[in-house]
């Protein structure tokens, strides 16, 4: 079992096992004791490492035999694909994993922890010439409904019985104790724990990967006296969440937790507007935000920074001033044309109040910045049109740290004016580091609730257990 | 718009001008008689004035990311409408004007109907619509020949001359002006810029996308209504002019993305692409006099615009990435540029799908339920 926080470098690792990246000098890897030669996916296949990675690459409108044979020859005769032989073969793919599948019911019937059979009964395919070794599974339990994670522990019960070691990369600690053997902790990059699972507790491993933390400066967001809700989610549903209520105070920095699959990710898409709400309300101020209104919300005074800067955050292909400015152009109109001074003046204003490198690059293309100026610029975009409420989902994702510890600075400096923030994240340091409290989502629902004193990493890392089940 | 006043006369951005210029030099000189005469210059730019109307109708929606295919077969419908109001519906010629003016317009809104509310690529809907309006023009002149309008000032919409000059040239200019304004000095043409660039950005930005598309299929259609008017004024009723007019219009809005503001459509550069290639097919047709020269021409510039942007985009990928390969010391950053790299160097390999999907996967920071 690999286990490790959000930022500890568990899917780099498995990046460089399956040689996408090439790591630094020094370190190897063997297996089965011969050298894995990094930077070369081929290698890694050819020493028997078979992957099946979060996105399981499955094609739903073709059946479950064409995907188990995607990438690879169909047994031919005469030319052309021998359905009978193909059939027998997949059988025995899908009877090696012990899985109960239809080989010709189309993927999109099936439900996600056969989907994900179905990966693994792929990723096992016999190749005599390089037999599979070694399966890794990146954190393949992420999707799932609490009911089909046993089914997908047995399954992989079923492939160690066969000899085939198993890397299992989880976020979730009680499969950690239910399925390994063998456990590897890691933290900032560094494996700072390995071996057996019977000699571990469930405390000892919370530590391990909170480790023992210095009192580093934590710039903590004050907290706030009990003040009138400014911004209110009464039972909201929407895909991904079934049933939350949140109230938000003003100038608060609300933490949103959770793993995926519980809700996290989509929640303040939902309230902003980016997705159609199924049910519920959102108030802020007093007056309801329409759903799916992106631009009623910004006109009310929400705001929000999705997690995917180069798919909907931002836009890559202008430059950073149109970037910066987009939100509200017309307070530039001088009559009858826009005014570039004043434009670039605003521009070269917030690339020097949120110290956006280089300072004169107001004019480059967006996605010439490095990801934490990108965030830098998308903030200034954001607060240059002064949110009352301020969402923000994964805030800091792919920023370095120097650039991390200015955002969440500006975030307190803007919730001390006044501005509601709530910040969906699945990075603990940062929930810690700066939220007053935080609502650990669990399934689509609230499962507690953290406040003050109690938010620190022991605290949310425990939190995320699912339900416990037999 | 600022951005792009830096004057950088850098080869590649006036790379039609210095073209423009090499054209008119060689020709010259092959044929100095009758290339460089007033009287080509008129004929030149005449001819591509209404061609230029049609480069601008289908601009503006390319700037939105929507492709007008419709455009030449509002023009020739627009224009057929307005002589045949005159001779056949015995209207006055206000009411022809007017009516085939809003036929543009309308056409334009059913063609924005189409894609908004009905979901069709603009590609497909304004492909169909163009194959609707060929019909239509049967319909309208009952399969005949349609005779031309008498009205002197009818014809003077477009022929009237200025200084030697026909006005239509003027009437483009004009027009040029308008869309170049509103492109890159107004609110609005900042949000065709937004929709175009990274739609769902817009929308998340507050930009209504969908009523962007559909004003600018409007625009559209707008303008190819009004350069049909005047395409009959020039020269009287035609019943095929359309189809022709639509490539090469598409082929200088490609172009003159990569003049002036390379990597972004605009006016100006649309407007030197039209008269670069109508120089050279001029120039062309005056040494060989072979009749097929303005299709090639245009065929071929339409591949090499495209092919040079998207040049461009790769270039500037690639570019990206390469400065910011350097192992950074904080490590986390590497998250963020390193994956593109290495799909780069990836290509090629024979992979499984989920590796490569992982790296996109990573950059969104875990997967989504979908």
């Amino acid at each position: 079992m690999l286990v490790g926080q959000n930022g500890s470098g568990k899917s780099t690792l498995i990046k460089i096992l399956a040689g996408y990246h090439a790591p630094e000098a020094g370190g190897d890897a063997t297996v089965s004791g011969e050298p894995l030669q990094f930077g070369h996916p081929e290698t890694a296949y050819h020493l028997g490492c078979r992957f099946v990675h979060q996105d399981l690459a499955l094609i739903d409108d073709l059946n479950v035999l064409e995907n188990l044979f995607l990438g690879t020859r169909y047994p031919m005769h005469w030319g052309a694909i021998d359905n009978r032989a193909s059939l027998r073969a997949g059988q025995e793919m899908i009877d090696r994993v012990a899985l109960n599948v239809d080989l010709r019911a189309p993927i999109s019937e099936l439900n996600a922890s056969q989907r994900t059979g179905v990966a693994i009964a792929r990723a096992l395919r016999v190749d005599e010439k390089y037999p599979e070794r070694v399966l890794v599974l990146d954190e393949p339990t992420a999707t799932l409904p609490a009911d089909e994670v046993a089914a997908l522990l047995d399954t992989v019960r079923v492939v160690a019985r066969q000899g085939v070691a198993v890397l299992f990369v989880t976020h979730h600690i009680e499969e950690i104790f239910r399925l390994g053997d063998q456990v590897t902790i890691l933290r900032d990059g560094v494996a700072v724990h390995t071996g057996p699972i019977a000699d571990l507790t469930r405390e000892g491993l919370v530590a391990h990967l909170t480790g023992e933390r210095q009192q580093r400066e934590v710039v903590k967001a004050p907290a706030v006296a009990k003040a009138e809700p400014r911004l209110t989610i009464d039972h909201l549903v929407a895909p991904g969440v079934r049933d939350v209520s949140i109230e938000v105070a003003e100038g608060e920095i609300l933490g949103i937790a959770g793993i995926t699959g519980s809700g996290r990710e989509t929640i303040l898409g939902a309230i902003f507007g980016a997705t159609k709400r199924l049910g519920g309300e959102v108030v802020i101020d007093g007056r309801s935000v329409p759903s799916g209104r992106p631009d009623l919300a910004i006109g009310m005074g929400v705001g929000f920074l999705p997690p995917d800067r180069k798919i909907s955050g931002s836009f890559p292909t202008l430059n950073a001033q149109d970037n910066l400015t987009v939100l509200n152009i017309g307070r530039f109109w001088r009559g009858w044309f826009l005014s570039p001074k004043a434009e670039e003046g605003e521009a070269k204003d917030w690339f020097k109040r949120l110290d956006v490198r280089p300072l004169d690059g107001t004019q480059q293309r967006f996605d010439s910045f490095s990801g934490g100026n990108q965030q830098k610029i998308l903030f200034g975009k954001w607060l240059s049109n002064g949110p009352r409420a301020f969402l923000l989902d994964e805030p800091t994702q792919g920023v370095d740290i120097g650039a991390k510890g200015e955002l969440h600075r500006q975030l307190i400096s803007v919730a001390a004016s006044g501005t509601s923030i709530v910040i969906s994240s699945t990075d603990i340091e940062e929930l810690v580091a700066i939220c007053s409290r935080v609502i650990v989502m669990v399934d689509g629902r609230i499962d507690r609730e953290i406040v003050g004193e109690d938010v620190t990493e022991a605290n949310l890392t425990r939190g995320f257990v699912s339900n416990p089940d037999g | 718009m600022n951005t792009k006043k830096v004057l950088n006369t850098s080869l590649e951005r006036f790379s039609g001008i210095y073209l423009w210029v090499g054209f008119i030099v060689l020709f010259t000189v092959w044929k100095p008689n009758e290339f460089f005469t007033v009287s080509t210059f008129h004929s030149v730019a005449t001819t591509q004035a209404v061609q230029g109307m049609l480069a601008l109708a289908v601009l503006v929606p390319l700037v939105a990311g929507q492709f007008d295919l419709s455009v030449g077969a509002t023009a020739n419908l627009t224009g057929i409408v307005a002589i045949v109001a005159q001779t056949m519906w015995g209207w006055p010629i206000w009411a022809a004007l007017l009516f085939s003016v809003a036929l543009g317009f309308f056409i334009g809104f059913v063609n924005g109907f189409v894609v908004v509310r009905l979901r069709v690529n603009s590609f497909i809907a304004t492909l169909g619509m163009g194959s609707i309006l060929s019909a239509f023009l049967v319909i309208v002149t009952n399969s005949e020949q349609p005779a031309p309008v008498e009205s002197t000032f009818f014809n003077n919409l477009a022929q009237y001359s200025v200084g030697g000059i026909s006005i239509v040239v003027f009437e483009m200019l004009a027009l040029a002006l308008i869309v170049y304004w509103v492109l890159d000095w107004t609110p609005a043409g900042r949000r065709l810029y937004a929709t175009g660039g990274n739609s769902e950005a817009a929308r998340l930005s507050g930009i209504r996308v969908d009523r962007v598309a559909w004003v600018s299929l409007v625009v559209a259609g707008g303008i190819a209504g009004v350069a049909g008017i005047l395409f009959s004024s020039l020269y009287g009723p035609s019943l095929s002019f359309g189809p022709e007019l639509l490539l090469p219009a598409f082929a200088a809005a490609f172009l003159g993305s990569t003049q002036l503001q390379p990597g972004r459509f605009n006016v100006w550069g649309t407007l030197i692409a039209i008269y670069v290639l109508a120089t050279g097919v001029e120039g062309l047709q005056l040494v060989s006099g072979q009749q097929w020269l303005s299709s090639m021409f245009n065929g071929v510039a339409l591949i090499l615009a495209v092919a040079l942007a998207v040049g461009r985009e790769r270039r500037d990928n690639s570019k990206k990435v390469r400065t910011r390969r350097r192992p950074s010391s904080a490590g986390v950053e590497s998250f963020d540029e390193a994956p593109v790299a290495v799909l780069e160097t990836a290509e090629g390999l024979e992979t499984e799908g989920p590796a490569v999907v992982g790296r996109a996967r990573e950059e969104t920071g875990g997967s989504h339920l979908d």
